[in-house]
């Protein structure tokens, strides 16, 4: 395989020119430019992004998280977008202070996608996407109690001793993981047992005895 | 009446008779024999196939290594008719709870085979996410080793249920007990739970859980 050449993004130089001083700085790694934006713009930038003429990043690859070792160093939350039509990445990073709230906008409103992706980074990491229409965990199930999995300070084994983990594992309702909405059997609604209607009709999702 | 040999029977009415002197029509065994050896041989499994095991177990399954020739014809997808239930595979503590129920689901009598390294002990995952054993959850009558083990593996371990089978008695009410999860939200001990789960191997000198 061959390394790509270190070419810099055009759309940093635009990006820029809009939003001047809220464009921290910009590198290049391994072929991709990666643009750290402050924390208030990253919304109107990632939305600029989206739909300026001849920036267009109407697909979004992906969100994901970095914590490093070093306890000094913020959180990044990471956009990786791309635009299908003109064939190019961009990935771009917010820093969040280890001390203030590990909060950032939603990007829900520009990509429908972004909907699991925000709730993974948040099961995770425990990030707050200030917007999103129903943040929950995803990975881990509702009442999970020990914190946030990818995080540094989270011991490989959990926090609980492993008959607490169990005993907290086997009292969650096996049925209750979903919200009605999510079931395809939302129209056989009426045909479910009495007691499976109510549970859903209260909006209960896990819970523990 | 006894029973009539088909052979003579075929050869039409005129020449037939009704033989009980020499087609066997009685036998004698011990019951417990008949129970076990009819349990051991039509075993109907209930396939708990969670990761890459499972693929092994499908391999296990089909033509090539086939464990219909054991009496397991019938993959049972419903653990109301299902004899065995084999768990392919790791087991997340979100699975936890459907193992667990479907292991209640099935009737009397039951057994169940934990195959590989996951189910057996959490294998390579020693952490946040994964069960230590599926014995910590439901009682475990046969344990394959490997990651995956082969589907020679799967089917001695099989065989070592059969033998297992064979050897019970039907009056001892012990072996058809069922082990509900009890009030403390666990059907062992706490630290029995906790002895089982403990890190071994390579897993030892990672940072232990606080
Ligand atoms: S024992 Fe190995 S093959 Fe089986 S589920 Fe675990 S990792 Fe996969």
């Amino acid at each position: 395989m061959t390394a790509r050449a270190p070419v810099l993004s055009p759309s940093v130089t635009p990006l820029r020119a809009e939003f001047g001083a809220a464009i921290t700085r910009h590198v290049v790694s391994c072929g991709d430019t990666i643009v750290h934006v402050d924390r208030e713009r990253a919304h109107d930038v990632l939305a600029w992004l989206k739909d300026a003429p001849g920036q267009e990043f109407n697909y979004l690859t992906d969100i994901t998280a970095v914590e490093y070792r070093d306890p000094e160093r913020p959180l990044q939350v990471v956009w990786q977008l791309r635009s299908l039509g003109r064939k190019a990445d961009l990935r771009v990073k917010v820093e969040l202070d280890q001390a203030g709230p590990l909060e950032v906008r939603s990007v829900w409103d520009l990509w429908r996608g972004a909907d699991w992706l925000e709730r993974e980074v948040y099961d995770m990491f425990g990030i707050v996407f200030a917007g999103h229409p129903d943040l929950r965990r995803i990975l881990m199930w509702e009442t999970y109690a020990e914190g946030y999995p990818l995080r540094k300070n989270f011991p490989l084994r959990g926090h609980f001793s492993r008959s607490e983990q169990t005993r907290q594992a086997l009292a969650a309702n096996p049925e209750a993981h979903y919200s009605l909405e999510e079931l395809s059997i939302a129209e056989a609604y009426q045909e479910l047992p009495a007691d499976m209607r109510a549970r859903l009709a209260r909006g209960e999702r896990g819970f523990l005895k | 009446m006894g029973l009539t040999n088909p052979a003579t029977e075929y050869r039409g009415a005129d020449s037939g008779t009704t033989v009980t002197s020499v087609s066997p029509n009685w036998v004698t065994t011990r019951l417990d024999f008949l129970t076990n050896w009819a349990r051991s041989n039509s075993l109907w499994p209930m396939p708990f196939g969670t990761a890459c095991c499972a693929i092994e177990y499908m391999a296990t399954a089909a033509s090539r290594f086939d464990i219909a020739r054991f009496g397991m014809e019938r993959q049972s997808f419903s653990p109301r008719q299902a004899d065995v239930l084999i768990c392919a595979g790791r087991l997340p503590f979100k699975l936890a709870p459907v193992i667990r129920r479907i292991w209640d689901q099935m009737p009397q009598p039951k057994w169940s085979i934990s195959m590989g390294a996951c189910a057996s002990t959490g294998g390579i995952f020693d952490n946040y996410s994964m069960v230590q054993g599926i014995d910590t959850i439901i009682p475990v009558d046969v344990y394959v080793p490997g990651c995956p083990p082969r589907p020679e593996g799967l089917i001695y371990g099989i065989r070592l249920l059969q033998k297992k089978i064979m050897g019970e008695s039907i009056d001892n009410d012990m072996l058809r007990e069922e082990h509900p999860v009890g009030p403390s939200g666990l059907f062992l001990p706490a630290e029995r739970v906790d002895e089982l789960s403990e890190p071994f191997g390579n897993s030892v000198s990672q940072t232990r859980s606080t």
